[in-house]
């Protein structure tokens, strides 16, 4: 089996879409939640969100390339290309049909959506517009990465909520080390900041009207984000041969299902995803320095996440530092597990474990080491990043220092 | 204990709105616990009831369509609610509870 590295990295985010940007905010735990400006907020509840401020895309397409691809694909293929130049990677004619492209994503092309049924029914339109179709499918964004980056090798979409991103490029790193494919281009994206798909959110009441405080006593809920990270995984002997930088190495992944609860994280079903994926990286619990948790801020998730870690980890669960990134990103749903995969992997690189923004109190049920607000210099031989998504579908993958 | 404004204000309300009102949240819970509504006084609380959280928050939808008022629930807080322009916050645990809390947003939305 072929061992498979990380060679390339790309971010859209709240937080900016450089790496430099990206990372210097999750150190210095710098929350890209703010007040919402993309929309019209008159009929919400809601008035925060992670969005992403910078972005235009015609910047990144020409006029008629950017009427056919939705918000949540413009990330996608903004974020892949991002990767590929930061890998230095050449897509050649010969390459092509061994290179994958996986992206994982929870709503569709949202935006396409929200505007055609408003003209549907808010105007009363007869007709909505012609191309709403080719933009709304949930497989759109991972066509567009194909075609704009002549991908020609296995490519589809995965969508497990807020674990998609985290089985695309689980799913990726199989492919890669099975052989299946020589290059993998893998991450997640999403774009569903629309007044529809808030409305529903707060129909849920899972919403903060405060902020994301991720295993803090005062925490009060997510907060809803957007933005993509797509990366490039290629075997260690290819990225060795073209002298490729390597950021990190992936070890093993590991999923589980809860067959439980629609909503609510199962601690059994999220500790048997990361036993998992410890076993398939072939390592021990006492191995892994760091987790990049799931880590919501609602009351349940980060309760339920700190037992799910426990009972994973048994005693070395003290040792372990654990942060979630969702304080500065928010939650982006079929991007989130994309992100914080990078998130992760830039923590091996450079050896810094980022903290948990927006901490304020300890809270008895949250009794681990959450890196509060500061980030550490540690040595990170190992680390996990994991995702758990409604409906009880988890994945969690395994990393090491390169 | 000492009556607050608020307990003042709920008990001189019409006797009739008080009765149609406790009613109406007996009648949604039982149709959303499948628990018949005999059986439910308003001393009941829901986590005895057995209700879940998905059920918690249908039942609050359920009001809200019912009385067009907005109930600031979060699933996150499920044992009290914030009453809008109003100084504190009310308990959201059993029946009894929940009908006050009712009466109250239909007093805040009529301006009274």
């Amino acid at each position: 089996m072929n061992r498979v590295v990380v060679t390339g990295i790309g971010v859209v985010s709240p937080i900016g879409s450089t790496i430099d940007r990206f990372w210097s905010a999750l150190v210095e735990a710098r929350s890209g939640i703010g007040p919402i400006s993309v929309l019209p907020t008159e009929r919400l509840t809601t008035t925060i969100a992670a969005q992403v401020l910078d972005f235009e895309p015609s910047q990144h397409f020409d006029a008629k390339r950017e009427g056919l691809l939705d918000r949540f694909s413009q990330f996608a293929v903004v974020a892949a290309r991002a990767a590929v130049r930061d890998a230095h990677l050449d897509i050649s004619e010969e390459i092509a049909p061994q290179t994958a492209a996986l992206v994982g994503n929870a709503a569709g092309g949202q935006n396409s959506v929200d505007e055609s049924y408003y003209k549907l029914y808010g105007q009363k339109s007869p007709r909505v517009h012609p191309l709403t179709i080719p933009r709304w499918m949930v497989n759109a964004a991972v066509s567009q990465v194909s075609m704009d980056l002549g991908i020609k090798g296995p490519a589809y979409t995965i969508a497990s909520a807020c674990s998609s991103g985290t089985h695309a490029i689980g799913q990726a790193f199989q492919l890669v080390r099975t052989g299946q494919a020589a290059v993998a281009l893998a991450g997640g994206t999403e774009a569903c900041l629309t007044v529809g798909t808030i409305k529903c959110w707060e129909a849920l009441r899972l919403l903060s009207a405060d902020t994301c405080r991720p295993f803090s006593k005062t925490r009060s809920g997510l907060v809803l984000g957007e933005g993509a990270a797509m990366v490039v995984l290629e075997t260690r002997d290819h990225a060795m041969a073209r002298g490729a930088p390597i950021y990190a190495e992936i070890l093993g992944f590991g999923m589980s299902a809860d067959a439980g609860d629609i909503i609510a994280i199962d601690p059994d079903g999220a500790a048997r995803a990361m036993r998992a994926a410890l076993v398939d990286a072939k390592t021990n619990p006492q191995d892994i320095d760091y987790v990049n948790a799931h880590g919501t801020g609602t009351a349940l998730n980060d309760r339920i996440e700190t037992i799910a870690l426990r009972k994973a980890f048994g005693a070395s669960a003290e040792r372990l530092a654990v942060s979630s990134s969702k304080g500065v990103l928010g939650h982006s749903l079929g991007a989130a597990g994309a992100l914080e995969l990078a998130a992760t992997a830039l923590a091996l690189h450079h050896q810094i474990i980022p903290p948990t923004a927006n901490f304020e109190e300890p809270d008895p049920d949250c009794d681990l080491d959450f890196v509060p607000n500061t980030a550490r210099n540690a040595p990170i031989g190992q680390a996990m990043s994991s995702s758990f998504a409604f409906g009880g579908l988890n994945a969690v993958l395994v990393m090491a220092r390169a | 204990m000492a009556l607050s404004d608020r307990d003042v204000r709920v008990q001189t309300l019409d006797m009739s709105d008080d009765l149609e009102i406790i009613n109406a949240v007996r009648s949604i819970i039982s149709k959303s616990l499948k628990i018949p509504v005999e059986r439910l006084t308003p001393d009941s609380r829901l986590d005895e009831l057995g209700a879940e959280s998905l059920d918690v928050i249908e039942i609050v939808f359920g009001l809200e369509e019912k009385f067009d008022i907005s109930i600031p629930f979060n699933a996150d807080e499920k044992k009290r609610v914030a009453i809008p322009d109003d100084s504190g916050e009310m308990q959201f645990s059993t029946i009894g509870d929940i009908a006050n809390v009712v009466e109250r947003l239909i007093e805040a939305k009529a301006g009274r």
